[in-house]
């Protein structure tokens, strides 16, 4: 959970990427690294621990922070989770001590299994950390609404966002940087509003 | 999943203080205290030389991986991670349930000497931990001079 430090007025927030194998997550970090607008100093490196062949063997890492908050020294750590099924125990690992979620899904029909399985995947991997998304701030992108084969918004909102919570969800295409920039702001301001409204996450 | 305690200035001092002794007793380069989420919560040392919140992000899944690889081979009793390099080595070590000590050290140095003097580095700072933590277990977060007017765009796409 978040650390805020109180002797130094910085607060640490934790964001992971999550959704299905090449969804498009570790895309999402890159064009956030490649386009985002701050301060010099304040955007760090984007670390990715990738296999041969490109794909997110552990995490992809990027530390960045936020210009408009006045107050505290605010600092948001994206995080990628390999999308591959083998890779669950590398998923539990990256979870914990996350504040929000971005679920990153593919549009495209042959996904929609895939989408499911890693939203519930997701949900079970928050319970073996004795978390409940229902607590979560979590926002859904449905992600390559460039390609031809892709399933209508509507049938996405009814695989995934057929519950009771309703969450914020973004359409995107995030190899050309639609619709990260929104995800990003929005999961943000639902976190630092949570944090305002309940006043208790975790302390440095 | 549990919570650490809130740390007021003076905790941060004692923190800082523990790291600068372990530093001053075995040469090392940089100690940090990491949160096992990943998070940097305090470091003394050389921060020029190292880009400290990124190495707290990979020291922590570093630990984490390697202590459910413990656990797979039914070890129970692991707490650290020896990392030997040709310029700089590094150690990491539980400090309780929510942080680790990390000790960037020149290859030169003894890893035994480290270790030796980082277990009750660990011990203070988890002792320091546990203070605050029953100064006010249940302390509510002050996030008063957080100011979130005029964030309608919390991050930019450059032009």
């Amino acid at each position: 959970m978040a650390i805020i430090n109180q002797a130094t007025k910085e607060l640490q927030v934790k964001i992971v990427y999550y959704g299905p194998a090449m969804g498009g997550k570790t895309t999402n970090l890159v064009q956030v690294h490649d386009h985002v607008q701050t301060a010099a100093g304040n955007k760090g490196k984007l670390v990715s621990l990738a296999t041969s062949s490109d794909r997110t063997l552990f995490f992809d890492f990027l530390p960045i922070e936020a210009m408009s908050i006045k107050g505290f020294k605010t600092k948001f750590q994206l995080y990628t989770v390999p999308g591959q099924v083998i890779y669950n125990t590398t998923r539990q690992l990256v979870l914990r001590g996350v504040d929000g979620i971005v679920f990153v899904a593919d549009s495209q029909y042959e996904k929609m299994a895939e989408n499911v399985e890693s939203f519930t995947n997701m949900e079970e991997n928050l319970k073996t950390l004795k978390l409940n998304l229902a607590d979560i701030p979590y926002v859904l992108q449905y992600n390559k609404r460039d390609l031809p084969n892709v399933a209508p918004t509507e049938y996405l909102e009814f695989l995934l966002h057929n519950r009771e919570v309703q969450v914020p969800s973004f359409c995107s295409t995030a190899h050309r940087c639609e619709g990260v920039f929104e995800t990003l702001n929005m999961i943000t301001r639902m976190l630092l509003n949570k944090f305002i409204r309940q006043g208790t996450p975790q302390y440095a | 999943m549990s919570t650490l305690p809130q740390l007021i200035e003076e905790d941060i001092e004692r923190l800082d203080y523990e790291l600068r002794e372990l530093l001053e007793k075995t040469d090392a380069s940089t100690a940090l205290i990491i949160d096992k989420g990943g998070f940097l919560i305090t470091s003394q040392g050389d921060s020029r030389q190292f880009d400290l919140t990124t190495i707290a992000a990979l020291a922590s899944g570093a630990y984490m991986a390697n202590q459910t690889i413990a656990n797979l081979v039914h070890e129970t009793n692991f707490n650290s991670v020896y990392q030997q390099g040709e310029k700089f080595s590094m150690f990491v070590l539980c400090i309780d349930d929510y942080c680790m000590l990390t000790v960037i050290f020149k290859a030169s140095l003894s890893v035994g000497a480290i270790k030796y003097f980082s277990i009750p580095a660990a011990q203070h700072i988890a002792l320091q931990l546990k203070i605050a933590q029953e100064r006010d277990p249940g302390a509510g977060l002050d996030l008063s001079e957080l100011n979130l007017a005029n964030t309608s765009d919390l991050f930019k796409r450059k032009a």
